[in-house]
């Protein structure tokens, strides 16, 4: 039987030198640094967005930020830096914080959201000791990655467990069972004219699972002193308003709506204090930021205007 | 909770994706729009090991408690899978070395002394002291092994014991296993298409037995001379079937991370990856071999059951399903497949050319139904060097084949007229298979027959990055990359394929829909 005929050109495999070794070395590190995009991160690819998994995990482990070198520097970073530099910034005024005197163990911290400097505002305000064992929930995003995310991190203990549909990942409560104080955004992003949007319930759904209280925090001036679109706050020292309220727990037979909207409600209450006086409020003096005026420039002008000084005005003394 | 198997739709997000190059990965970007088919999670392991052995033996399926059969006086024969499953191999303590203690136990309970142990290995090599003391522990085989009542099959042995005629001839197996009072068969399920009376046909069966099964006319019978054979044996002798199934968790430790999803990858097993790269580039053939027979598997088991072969095999069938089948909507115009370097057969050894071949197309066509993730008239890409690398110890007639037969003729109706019964009668073949560790001179004729079985299917195998002469002599394409494949194949799947790569291992079933 005639064998086959094999192709001449079919010649074996020939053995690559140091250059061809250097060159894969080379080639290996860069598709890697490619794929996994070194300095930005991977997000899942679309058609894994439906994977338990994809939409539970952060895109990476938060965990070494709460490892002590971490939290070192990071009370280093806060104490050192942000709070000096914040205070050379705004006016930073703080009412409510005794309310925490009488709180043991971790709460919840629900807040209106309009400005980056919301967050540095309620840690540099916040007791030492909390502060210390505060983590600030933000959004999972698609550009949320290890690199960006470093930053803020180690800043503020920001991690992204809030998801894109304003639930928060079981991280969240892993990290209030395990003591640590949650800072929560339930309108989800910054407030585009500085009112205050809806509240979702992710914040009063995990108060009622892990049995933490709520403090409302009612932020006020933020969006004047640094709105959307600003990287520095305004000139001129504007003043920024942060007022804690009394804890809130869940009552008996509470739904979870229920405690949103009491949440929403006494949020909005501190905020109108601020503008107006704690007897105006309680008396139902109006929620102004219940009824934004309806054109889109006449919201973001009103919330843009500087905060008077609060109280009343200061006699002069000199008059000349 | 396990997630399941699901299809990715490979997009400007994914990152590139691993792929098995045979002692070696690679991360291969895909175009957008292939499909990637990931395996299931691994199901969750049984709790306790030991209870769920003693609850399988003391509550079987359709069958007495094994204590209930044991009695003294009678001859006991204990066969078990040789070191081919599972691939790659488990961690100590192996599950058939904890199966058999147990029944060993009720055996002794039960007063019963005359045990011997059959590595069941049908036309497999023998397998070595230290693998059988690694799958029985050291217990077992110091028990045994010394008195000679440990021993490998031997399918060439004259005295074998005829049970009966299947449809595909007669069916003879071992003489100590057709004159036992019983026969307990452990087996490790990590196949849909392995194990039951079939097993036991194949594995303790003569020459003729296993060449009636998987040579060319079994393989052209579609599993009826297999299950023909099976049903023949298991009417013949008194059976105890066990069967430990395995998760899909192939992976070990420091390689786990080959198991995640990519985009999951932490940079920790990202550097590792790198390592691992620049390791294997680096080290010599030998020794990335010995890396790769070193690394275990991180197996759980996650089912053990015990009884009659059909209905034990029916339940293990079902976890294997449950562990990995993976839905996809309609059949690929090309299918692309990693070859991983460990074979069932190049344990400790040479994955020859071969082997390789077997191996990848083996994968392509593991579905549930019988319809494979490839059309028919599709297109196979595989990756694998196909080294012209042999190992005369353990494949001597791998050897001859590749030099002398497939030079002649690739057509499996020749190769099965011209040259088996050659292969299969030759006293040298046969005295290296009977007391040293080769594998039978039939051997990679039984491989070549579910190669050819593949390229019928296919119109085009090309193989990325293979050795040019060895893909020719084998009769399959070469390519330098993906897109070099691509391009060849395109002349008979058009310019726009679907693409589907099957993110393989772990073990993939397919269910085409």
């Amino acid at each position: 039987m005639s064998g086959r005929e094999l192709a001449r050109w079919a010649i074996p495999a020939g053995r690559r030198g140091v250059a061809g070794a250097v060159r894969e070395a080379i080639t290996d590190l860069t598709d890697v640094a490619a794929g996994w995009h070194w300095g930005r991160g991977v997000s899942a690819p679309r058609s894994a967005e439906a994977d338990p998994a994809a939409a539970e995990a952060p895109g990476y482990d938060t965990a070494w930020a709460r490892s002590l070198p971490i939290r070192a520097l990071r009370e280093v970073v806060q104490v050192g830096v942000l709070h000096p530099l914040l205070g050379r910034q705004v006016n930073l005024e703080v009412h409510g914080v005794e309310e925490f005197g009488e709180l043991d163990g971790p709460v919840l911290l629900v807040a209106n959201h309009s400005s980056h400097l919301d967050t540095a505002a309620v840690l540099a305000t916040l007791p030492a000791g909390r502060r210390r064992r505060t983590v600030v929930a933000t959004a999972v995003d698609g550009g949320t990655t290890r690199w960006r995310a470093g930053g803020p991190a180690i800043a503020f203990h920001a991690l992204p467990i809030e998801r894109s549909d304003q639930t928060l990942a079981s991280t969240a409560g892993e990290l209030l069972a395990g003591g640590w104080t949650l800072i929560v955004y339930p309108e989800g992003s910054r407030s585009a004219d500085g009112f205050v949007g809806a509240f979702g319930s992710a914040a009063a759904q995990l108060a009622v699972e892990q049995h933490v209280p709520i403090v409302p925090v009612g932020l006020r001036g933020s969006y004047a002193a640094m709105p959307r679109g600003r990287a520095w706050p305004t000139p001129g020292r504007p003043r920024v308003s942060v007022r804690y309220g009394s804890a809130i727990r869940p009552g008996t037979g509470e739904s979870v709506e229920q405690l949103t909207s009491r949440v929403e409600t006494t949020v909005l209450q501190l905020i109108a204090e601020d503008a107006t006086s704690w007897w105006a409020v309680q008396r139902s003096a109006g929620l102004p930021a219940l009824d934004p005026p309806t054109a889109s420039w006449r919201r973001i002008w009103e919330q843009s205007a500087e905060l008077p000084p609060s109280g009343p005005a200061r006699p002069r003394i000199w008059r000349g | 909770m396990a997630r399941p198997g699901f299809v990715l739709e490979v997009d400007d997000r994914t990152p590139p994706l691993v792929v098995h190059d045979g002692p070696g990965y690679r991360l291969e970007k895909f175009p957008l729009g292939t499909e990637v088919v990931y395996a299931p999670e691994a199901l969750a392991p049984v709790d306790d090991q030991a209870e769920a052995i003693a609850a399988a033996l003391d509550s079987p399926t359709d069958s007495a408690p094994l204590s209930e059969l044991l009695r003294p006086g009678m001859k006991l024969t204990i066969a078990f899978d040789d070191i081919t499953t599972p691939t790659p191999r488990m961690r100590r303590p192996d599950i058939r070395g904890r199966i058999i203690e147990a029944v060993l136990t009720r055996a002794a309970r039960a007063g019963v002394d005359d045990v011997a142990l059959i590595c069941a290995i049908g036309v497999n090599r023998r397998n070595t002291d230290a693998e059988l003391q690694q799958m029985l522990g050291e217990r077992v085989f110091r028990s045994f092994f010394a008195d000679g009542l440990l021993t490998n099959h031997d399918a060439d042995d004259d005295n074998l014991s005829v049970l009966g005629g299947g449809e595909a001839g007669e069916v003879a197996v071992n003489t100590r296993a057709a004159a036992s009072d019983l026969l307990v068969f452990v087996h490790v399920a990590t196949n849909a298409d392995g194990g039951g009376a079939a097993a036991m046909a194949t594995g303790l069966g003569s020459t003729a037995t296993v060449c009636s099964v998987h040579g060319l006319q079994g393989v052209l019978s579609d599993g009826a001379a297999a299950a023909s054979a099976g049903r023949v044996v298991a009417a013949a002798l008194p059976v105890f079937s066990i069967e430990a199934v395995l998760d899909n968790h192939i992976f070990g430790q420091p390689l786990e991370f080959l198991g995640k999803r990519e985009w999951e990858w932490s940079i920790r097993d990202q550097v590792t990856w790198l390592g691992l790269r620049r390791a294997l580039a680096l080290s010599p053939s030998k020794t990335r071999r010995r890396l790769f027979t070193a690394a275990a598997g991180g197996y759980s088991v996650v089912g053990i059951n015990a009884g009659a072969p059909a209905a034990v095999r029916a339940q293990s069938t079902k976890l294997l399903l449950q562990q990995q089948l993976v839905q996809m909507q309609g059949q690929a115009d090309v299918g692309v497949i990693g070859v991983p370097e460990q074979t069932p057969y190049s344990i400790d050894s040479v994955t020859n050319p071969i082997l390789a071949a077997w191996r990848g197309l083996s994968a392509a066509f593991s579905s549930a139904d019988g319809v494979p993730f490839v059309r028919e008239g599709g297109a196979l890409v595989l990756y694998h060097p196909m080294p012209v690398e042999f190992s005369p110890l353990h494949h001597p007639s791998y050897v001859d084949f590749f030099a002398d037969v497939l030079t002649a003729t690739i057509d499996p109706l020749q190769i099965q007229e011209k040259f088996e019964a050659k292969f299969a009668t030759d006293p040298w073949y046969s005295h290296l298979y009977r007391t040293s560790n080769a594998f039978h001179g039939v051997h990679p004729f039984h491989l070549w027959y579910r190669i050819a079985a593949a390229r019928t299917h296919c119109s085009d195998i090309v193989w990325v990055g293979a050795d040019r002469s060895s893909a020719e002599r084998l009769g399959f394409r070469a390519a330098s990359t993906l897109a070099d494949a691509l391009e060849i194949v395109s002349a008979r799947v058009g310019r726009s394929p679907t693409i589907r790569y099957l993110h393989n291992p772990p073990q993939i079933i397919a269910e085409v829909r």
